[in-house]
């Protein structure tokens, strides 16, 4: 609630227009019906010719279109309106999700997250577009008829006097029972779309294991939660609209009796104020009705702000970056991890207590049974997660003192599963160079580097084949492939190898090596690993389990001081000769 | 009712008998109340019925999303499904609740005024009769025709905004480490800005269009009081009912006004449904191809045969799969091995009945697999594919993907014969395991697998990422466990093959060589060849 009612403070122009435009149609609808009136006494009391009634037939025209005009540029302001808060809400969530880190990334469901970002930020329109206008409009309009029916006939003034306040005091009360059902609505919207989202993602697994049916029934289950939450939104607004048209119709039904009964049996009152009040009654009704029904709409609103204000405030903590640069000078930067450790919250896993330190041009293993926190400690690194306690050093200054994009510049991250954009095989490799031209000669050698050529011969669009969601699938290996095309086309001074031979086949496996050694060359290289061949190469291992660092140092020194080190060697090698 | 009112006041004016007043107003309130209340109860059952088909549409829609699986996402992209499947079903609607409900009211209350009206004056009557034609139904058709192009550029920038969120928020990482975030941002952020600047030229579509129409409106009454005046004038109507008519007129048209949503509804809820049933429609096609037979029983473990199989995915001129025959015999152990796009993963899908070949045929039990029942043939099968998903939820949900019989016990043991045993069953599992590793991930896959108990074990690289030691153990409680069932493994190492029945040898889409390991070695063909590039490669 207070959020809205901030951001219609913050567009007070606005308000005046709204404010101006509601009195003009309040005094054309009082116009209006005083001509009307006038018109018809003339006619039916009075008995004059058509004629003497014409320049009331031209005026009354003139203002049915001020009447009509003006209620549009009424309706115009508040839907400009409702565009500066959608779009105020829905900036504000993107940038919360552009900050927030992976690791609170990962957490929920992005189709919950897609369903605020789309249909929830939408439910903000009619507080502005319908509600807020018409409560201007229908409390200065409505004081205005109040005011001229006063003038004419007080007691009908008095009837309406009386039965008005009950259409505010019945909203009120139904109101309060309606926000926490409209937050319960959106609450199962939501989570129907969370749920929709992820199904389909594993439609395959799901139909493999022949759940399909059960999936539906509970996609069913949860559209008709939905569905029962909606309609109990929906029975407190047609209840309120059922006690707003009673109240009306009372007010009405006792304004047209007080009226008849004075005129006919106590005859001390005018046709005209009698004709008059009976033009004005229902406007007066329509007006308090009006905001009735566009306060419920206005209720999912409020309901639809508190819930993105409340995934606003979730965010734990999110990284901020300095502005330090990194220095240009030629080499990469040394790295040094100071007390690192890492937990996701309530999970497992976690890393403790991280102590290391790599020279620039060194070669990096992280080895450790599976499980053991070896990806996190990279996505540490790369800055991706924020530590619990402890630091990246670079160039002996925190990570995050320096520019965001200087660092990212300078690194490439190859993960175990690198994700591949709805887009063409040449717009999938330049990203990783954004805004930088890119030559043919260019893209054709690092395809070559890449072991891509070949298949690129085979497709018939080339590197403008689609990939990614509606586009040509890609084995595991082509997407590591793309990722080594990324990773040669930036030539980046610090490189992050996710289990780099993990899962490929033989062909990738010798590109990936050849394409390392090749980048090594101009590059600190921090590889999770699981090949001897690598292991044996790194100029310092990191041996890990459980989170701890167990041993570190060069392969021989390990296989002499760490006794974990060697049983897992021999395991290992016991494992891959069997 | 408003008639009835004009009338008393104007009777009133010339002193009736006290009696037909009462009458009225008692007749009045009646009506009022009755009204109200009838209106409660129409709105609360239509709503009701609205969305509960509503809900059946989602799920029908789910189910038909199915029926494509294999290569859903080739052709769409999954923040469009989503967009579909929320807000398109969700404003199907309005075409139940306010398109086909207003005119219906909308004529009933103008026809009996109109009805009513000429008993006192026909020229009256005429002109209402043309101001509901021209607010009923000309000037929404006109509006109807304008918002047609605006209505369906809506539908498709808020699916490009939920496309556009789910691919940055799915690609996240990705976007981070290649510094696209702010790019993609501001894309966006364009997205959101064309799909708000468009609706706010509907909101003034519909505002116009609702102020021509209210202006009608009173140009109509304007006309009533007019010609009302001027029949009086010339006493062809009694000057008694001026008044009547002329609150008759400025009422009647309160109907007229949820008119002017209508087009655009109609329009809205069209482009939903057009967006909708295009995938249906594809369903339903897909469907047809299939065929329900059941086999009469399905074998423990169930031979299996290519014959000459092809395979094209669609568009593509280059075979996948070219000629592949080869024979599963029931409990046998298959390896299949080959390069990265030799075609293993497609033989795979085909085997799973997730395609069906271009030319050949697979047949199970000697019967064609096109005839099959798939989940007659799915209730056998223990996959586990190259990526496996991971639902929102818990250890324990996701290992009862493969049934809700199994005990908390079995499970346990289940995870611990995958080394598994760090994880409980409670533990928490985030959207696509994102809190799992990569051998976590694969074990948890297995151990899914293990507990379906199905005769035709299909193994698609299901431990590439797990260390050697812990794999080989997996490893073998899955032959223990597979002893009497039937056994496709691709594999990405050559090692641990020895125990195979078959090795297959794929290239390009062919099969190149097949045999026992032994075999296979004495030949030395190509995966003599493929073991030295190994050794070169691992034991330096």
């Amino acid at each position: 609630m207070k959020q809205l009612k901030d951001i219609a403070k913050k567009h007070k122009k606005d308000t005046y227009s709204l404010s101006f435009t509601a009195f003009v149609i309040g005094a054309m609808t009082v116009t209006q019906a005083l001509l009307i009136v006038s018109i018809v006494m003339l006619i039916f009391l009075e008995e004059k010719s058509f004629s003497a009634v014409t320049s009331q037939l031209a005026t009354l025209l003139v203002v049915f279109s001020l009447r009509g005009g003006f209620s549009y540029i009424h309706g115009k302001i508040g839907i400009g309106m409702a565009s500066k808060a959608k779009n105020h809400f829905r900036k504000s969530l993107i940038t919360q999700y552009t900050n927030n880190p992976i690791q609170t990334s990962i957490k929920g469901q992005s189709g919950k997250r897609v369903t605020l970002v789309t249909d929830v930020v939408d439910e903000i329109d009619p507080y502005f577009s319908k509600y807020y206008p018409q409560r201007i409009l229908s409390s200065i309009v409505s004081l205005m008829l109040l005011a001229a029916v006063f003038w004419q006939n007080w007691v009908s003034g008095v009837i309406m006097l009386v039965t008005a306040p009950l259409i505010p005091i019945f909203m009120i009360i139904i109101g309060k029972k309606t926000e926490k059902k409209a937050i319960q609505q959106l609450e199962k919207l939501t989570s129907l779309a969370g749920k929709f989202l992820d199904s389909l993602q594993g439609l395959i697994t799901l139909k493999l294991f022949g759940k399909g049916r059960e999936e539906a029934a509970a996609i069913k289950k949860s559209s008709m939660e939905y569905r029962t939450a909606t309609m109990d939104v929906l029975k407190f607004a047609f209840l309120s609209s059922l006690v707003l048209e009673l109240i009306s119709m009372l007010g009405i039904a006792l304004i047209s009796l007080e009226v008849g009964l004075r005129l006919v049996v106590y005859q001390n009152i005018s046709f005209f104020a009698a004709f008059f009040v009976l033009a004005i009654a229902p406007e007066f009704y329509k007006t308090l009705k009006d905001v009735g029904s566009a306060f419920h709409a206005g209720k999912g609103s409020i309901a639809a702000a508190q819930k993105i204000v409340d995934e606003l405030e979730e965010s734990d903590q999110i990284i901020q970056w300095g502005n330090e640069q990194l220095s240009q000078a030629a080499g990469p930067p040394s790295i040094r991890l100071n007390n690192l450790s890492f937990t996701y919250g309530e999970d497992h896993f976690s890393l403790e207590g991280i102590d290391a330190a790599f020279d620039p041009y060194s070669q990096i293993a992280i080895v450790g049974p599976s499980g053991s926190g070896k990806t996190s400690l990279l996505h540490l690194i790369a800055g991706m997660y924020l530590p619990s306690t402890g630091e990246v050093l670079i160039n002996n200054q925190s990570l995050f003192n320096y520019d965001e994009g200087e660092w990212f510049d300078k690194l490439i991250y190859i993960s175990q599963d690198p994700y591949i954009f709805s887009g063409t095989i040449k717009d999938n490799i330049l990203i990783a160079c954004p805004g930088k031209n890119i030559s043919q000669e260019v893209l054709t050698y690092v395809l070559e580097k890449a072991g891509l050529t070949e298949l690129i011969g085979q497709l018939e669009d080339g590197t403008n084949t689609l990939i990614g969601e509606g586009g040509r699938g890609l084995s595991g290996g082509e997407r590591q492939r793309i990722a080594l095309a990324r990773a040669f086309l930036k030539r980046p001074s610090i490189i992050l190898f996710d289990e780099p031979t993990v899962g490929l086949d033989l062909y990738t496996e010798s590109i990936l090596q050849e394409s390392i050694k090749e980048l090594a060359q101009n590059a600190t290289i921090i590889t999770v690993a699981h090949r001897l061949h690598t292991i044996k190469q790194a100029d310092c291992i990191l041996y890990l389990e459980k989170g701890t660092l167990i041993g570190k140092g060069t392969h021989q020194e390990l296989i002499e001081n760490t006794k974990d080190y060697l049983t897992m060697l021999e395991e290992q090698q016991g494992g891959i000769a069997g | 009712m408003f008639a009835n009112s004009g009338y008393i006041v104007s009777k009133a004016a010339l002193l009736p008998p006290l009696y037909i007043l009462t009458i009225f107003v008692a007749l009045l309130k009646l009506f009022t109340v009755i009204r109200a209340f009838s209106k409660y109860a129409e709105r609360y059952y239509s709503h009701k019925a609205t969305f509960t088909i509503l809900s059946n549409v989602r799920t029908f829609f789910f189910t038909k999303l199915e029926a494509l699986a294999p290569s859903l996402f080739q052709r769409f992209r999954s923040g469009d499904l989503l967009a579909r499947v929320v807000g398109d079903v969700e404003s199907l609607q309005h075409l139940f609740l306010r398109v086909i409900y207003p005119p219906i009211v909308m004529l009933v209350v103008f026809l009996t005024t109109i009805i009513f009206t000429a008993l006192f004056s026909l020229p009256v009557a005429l002109i209402l009769l043309t101001g509901l034609i021209i607010t009923g139904f000309c000037i929404p058709l006109i509006f109807a025709r304008k918002q047609r192009d605006i209505q369906s550029n809506i539908r498709q920038n808020r699916a490009q905004l939920s496309t556009d969120t789910t691919e940055f928020l799915y690609g996240f990482l990705d976007l981070k480490l290649y510094r696209k975030v702010p790019f993609k941002e501001k894309a966006l952020r364009q997205t959101s800005d064309d799909y708000i600047e468009k609706q706010e030229n509907r909101g003034k579509q519909e505002q116009l269009s609702f102020a021509v129409n209210h202006w009608f409106s009173l140009v109509t009454s304007w006309s009533v009081l007019a010609l009302g005046s001027y029949l009086v004038s010339t006493t062809e109507l009694d000057s008694v009912f001026l008044a009547m008519l002329v609150l008759v007129s400025l009422t009647v048209f309160e109907t007229a006004a949820p008119m002017t949503d209508a087009p655009s509804y109609f329009e809205d809820s069209r482009n939903a449904a057009i967006r909708l049933f295009s995938i249906i429609d594809e369903a339903q096609n897909q469907q047809e191809l299939k065929s329900k037979n059941r086999l009469v029983e399905l074998q423990k473990a169930p031979e299996m045969e290519c014959k000459n199989v092809d395979f094209y995915f669609v568009g593509e001129s280059r075979p996948t799969l070219s000629n592949v025959s080869l024979l599963l015999p029931s409990g046998s152990k298959t390896a299949i091995v080959g390069p990265s796009g030799s075609g293993k993963s497609t033989l795979l899908h085909l085997l799973l009945k997730l395609y069906s070949p271009s030319s050949g045929t697979i047949t199970i039990q000697g019967q064609p697999l096109d005839n099959l029942d798939e989940n007659q043939l799915w209730e056998n099968i223990s996959p586990v594919l190259q990526s496996n998903h991971f639902f929102y939820g818990t250890v324990r949900d996701n290992l009862k993907l493969a049934g809700e019989r199994f005990s908390d016990k079995e499970m346990n043991e289940i995870l611990s014969c995958v080394k598994l045993d760090h994880l409980s069953l409670g533990d928490k599992v985030l959207e696509k395991g994102g809190n799992l590793s990569g051998g976590e991930q694969q074990r948890l896959a297995i151990a899914r697998a293990m507990l379906k108990k199905g005769n035709l074990l299909f193994l698609d690289e299901p431990t590439s990422s797990v260390d050697p030691i812990t794999e080989q153990q997996v490893m073998n409680r899955l032959f223990t466990q597979a002893k009497g069932s039937s056994l496709v493994l691709i594999s990405h190492k050559l090692t641990g093959l020895e125990r195979m029945d078959q090795i297959i040898v794929m290239d390009k889409g062919k099969i190149i060589e097949s045999g026992t390991f032994h075999d296979l070695m004495k030949r030395k063909g190509y995966f003599y060849q493929m073991k030295k590039i190994e050794k070169s490669v691992f034991y330096k």
